[in-house]
């Protein structure tokens, strides 16, 4: 996956394109995944055999680290650099617990590799995780929040794998070098340099910048990816799903015209899902007892659900939320808490309409059980903006009487006390 | 990425407009003469440096450089020492308190904050920036906040030194192409350039007592005398 925004990290944007084996190099030292597939399994999985131009980047090897002289070495220095920026930030998600259970799977899809790569939990809504060269992988919670099960989990975790092992980072940079030499041949040739151009100047802060993936990246990294989590035992068929709701949330999402960025650089969806689904079927004799990790997901996530709702209900694009809280709600866990967050995009959202959906949510949540008490808060402020000022009072009333020391409680008894909002 | 790029040119458009018209102005701020101390000695503890080596590329593309970066800090801060020395300035290296995660942690976040709002100055406060603020025109005023003053009793200093230098230099490939763009249409097409920032925080206050940028075309961190010349630049105006 893409970076979606400059903000986490301009150095996610270190790019990448097609690395390819040589034919002769030997298969990913996926040891600790080979070492528990079942002897009745199928045969075993063959990495694929890439570009046939014959390029020459191999695969890192564990604990490889690039020579001090390489150019490589330049982008794992900013990639450095990078990572100290993240680890010290605000937005990290420090519960142990949750750290635990990213770094678990990361281990078990990249086996040898395992030490090689840091898992970082990014508190940001919205459908993303970034790799840079030198290992350091960014998850948001948004992702954590829309995988379904461990295995959809796998799918992009094993993704990032990928852009790592194939060092797309620096086939990236390389291409972007040839192609802005080529540039300057090509405009000196034709006469058209004038000017120095802006963009050859060099700022502070700039060297930090780094280049996009290219859609061949991601087109490898998608079938190194499902192999990988096809050799440590997950069903390799949830890779599609993963994309199949993404889609459905883009698709609903009539604002994202301008937004999708995440699609810019990656594989025409379709044509990813279709790749995808075929590989699938191809893997799948190979693994004995294909793993969705359901539980293990929902005991790990469970908790943080609400919260990473909320932060999704913040970011305000709410059409993209509607089709995830739809699933959500369908998969039956902690259903009042994501009735609840449900109710609450429709209360925000407040369009014709809203109101009676978000009592309606609100109502099941209670009967759901497990709602945090805001719920009667939130009732509380739909009754007031129709008019139902006994309704909303004893709303307010039952949210005071669950959380007696809330911060906003003379707020709320203020609203309680007058006779308009 | 669109607006990355869009971003690197406005800026790169600045430093050039900057560099044009590097030879006459105003490169560093001072709000005293005589810097205060506690005891007989001048202490300042010498923050990490955070210096970035690299190469533009023949298409003008800049490209980190790790073996020149690991030489370049080396040179700067040995020429660093020997210049506050020469001043007969007590310098304290840095040095990260592993076994307290918490305090480094706090280190770390100074650090942070100084890259920002040192980038800040540079943006806001000189005058030929396009976003020079109205309210810093006539006066010099920074702070890092009082709570850095826990940094001066952990190192019984009076001040602490940040240093931030990015330093490029043209591959083979590009002064071939900057010499064939030079005869062919007569205009310089821009090689390596040697940008940076330090400032002097006083550990009572926090605020910035002297500041100073580097924005030239000349320079080599690579090589020890050269970094001299630039720690010479770069701590111009420099109090005691």
């Amino acid at each position: 996956m893409k970076p979606a925004s400059p903000g986490v990290a301009v150095l996610a944007l270190l790019a990448l394109a097609a690395c390819q084996q040589p034919a002769t190099s030997p298969t990913l030292a996926i040891a600790a995944a080979e070492a528990t597939r079942p002897a009745s399994a199928g045969p075993p999985i063959a990495m694929p055999s890439l570009a046939p131009d014959g390029g020459a980047i191999a695969h890192l090897k564990p604990a490889e680290r690039p020579p001090i002289s390489s150019d490589e070495a330049g982008l794992w220095l900013l990639s450095d650099k990078y990572e100290d920026q993240l680890r010290t930030s605000g937005s990290m998600v420090r519960d142990p617990a949750l750290n635990d259970y990213v770094k678990g799977v990361v281990c078990r899809l990249a086996g040898a590799y395992c030490g090689d790569i840091r898992v970082y939990l990014v508190r940001r809504p919205g459908m993303n995780a970034s790799m840079v060269p030198n290992g350091t992988m960014a998850v948001w919670t948004g992702l954590l929040l829309r995988a379904r099960n461990e295995a959809q989990l796998a799918t992009i975790l094993a993704h990032e794998i990928g852009h790592y092992l194939r060092r797309h980072g620096v086939q990236a940079m390389r291409d972007a070098r040839d192609k802005s030499a080529a540039a300057l041949f090509f405009s000196v040739g034709f006469g058209v340099v004038g000017v120095p151009a802006a963009g050859d100047l060099v700022a502070l802060g700039l060297v930090g910048s780094m280049y996009a993936f290219s859609r061949d990246n991601e087109r490898e990294a998608d079938d190194i990816g499902i192999r990988i989590m096809a050799r440590a035992g997950y069903d390799p068929r949830e890779a599609a799903k993963v994309w199949a709701n993404l889609i459905a949330e883009v698709k609903n999402d009539e604002e994202s015209k301008d937004r999708a960025i995440f699609f810019a650089t990656h594989p025409e969806r379709e044509e990813r899902l279709e790749t995808l689904a075929a590989l699938a079927e191809s893997l799948l004799p190979a693994v004995a007892e294909p793993r969705l990790g359901r539980a293990e997901h929902e005991a790990a996530i469970g908790p943080h659900r609400l919260g990473f709702l909320i932060d999704e209900l913040q970011h305000r694009r709410y059409a993209r939320l509607e089709p995830l809280l739809g699933m959500l709600a369908a998969d039956g866990f902690r259903t009042g808490e994501v009735r609840y967050a449900e109710g609450e995009m429709y209360r925000l959202r407040g369009k014709e309409g809203d109101d009676a959906k978000a009592l309606a949510a609100y109502e099941a949540a209670e009967v759901s059980g497990g709602a945090p008490a805001e719920l009667y808060r939130s009732a509380g402020l739909v009754r007031l903006r129709q008019g139902d000022r006994a309704k909303a009072v004893s709303a307010f009333a039952r949210y005071l009487e669950l959380l007696p020391d809330a911060t906003d409680r003379e707020m709320i008894r203020m609203m309680m006390a007058q006779p308009t909002s | 990425m669109r607006q990355g790029i869009r971003a690197r040119c406005a800026v790169a458009a600045l430093v050039g407009l900057l560099l044009a018209l590097g030879g006459c102005v105003q490169s560093s701020f001072t709000t005293t003469d005589k810097l205060q101390r506690r005891a007989a000695d001048l202490r300042i503890v010498l923050m990490p440096i955070d210096v970035t080596l690299a190469e533009v590329t023949t298409g003008g593309n800049l490209e980190a450089n790790a073996e020149w970066t690991a030489s370049g800090r080396q040179h700067l801060t040995s020429a660093l020492g020997e210049f506050l020395d020469q001043r007969n300035v007590r310098t304290v290296a840095y040095r990260e308190p592993v076994s307290d995660p918490d305090r480094a942690r706090f280190h770390t976040q100074i650090v942070k904050l100084h890259s920002a709002v040192g980038r800040s100055i540079l943006r806001h406060q000189y005058q030929q920036s396009p976003a020079v603020l109205p309210t810093k025109k006539d006066r010099f005023d920074w702070s890092l906040g009082p709570q850095v003053g826990a940094l001066g009793t952990e190192y019984s200093a009076d001040y602490a030194l940040f240093v931030h230098v990015e330093d490029s230099y043209a591959s083979e490939g590009r002064v071939a192409a900057q010499v064939v763009v030079a005869i062919l249409f007569g205009v310089v097409m821009p090689g390596g350039v040697q940008v940076g920032f330090a400032s002097l925080v006083d550990l009572k206050t926090g605020e910035i007592v002297w500041f100073n940028r580097l924005l030239r075309r000349e320079g080599d961190l690579r090589q020890p005398d050269p970094a001299r010349e630039t720690v010479r630049a770069l701590m111009d105006k420099f109090p005691t």
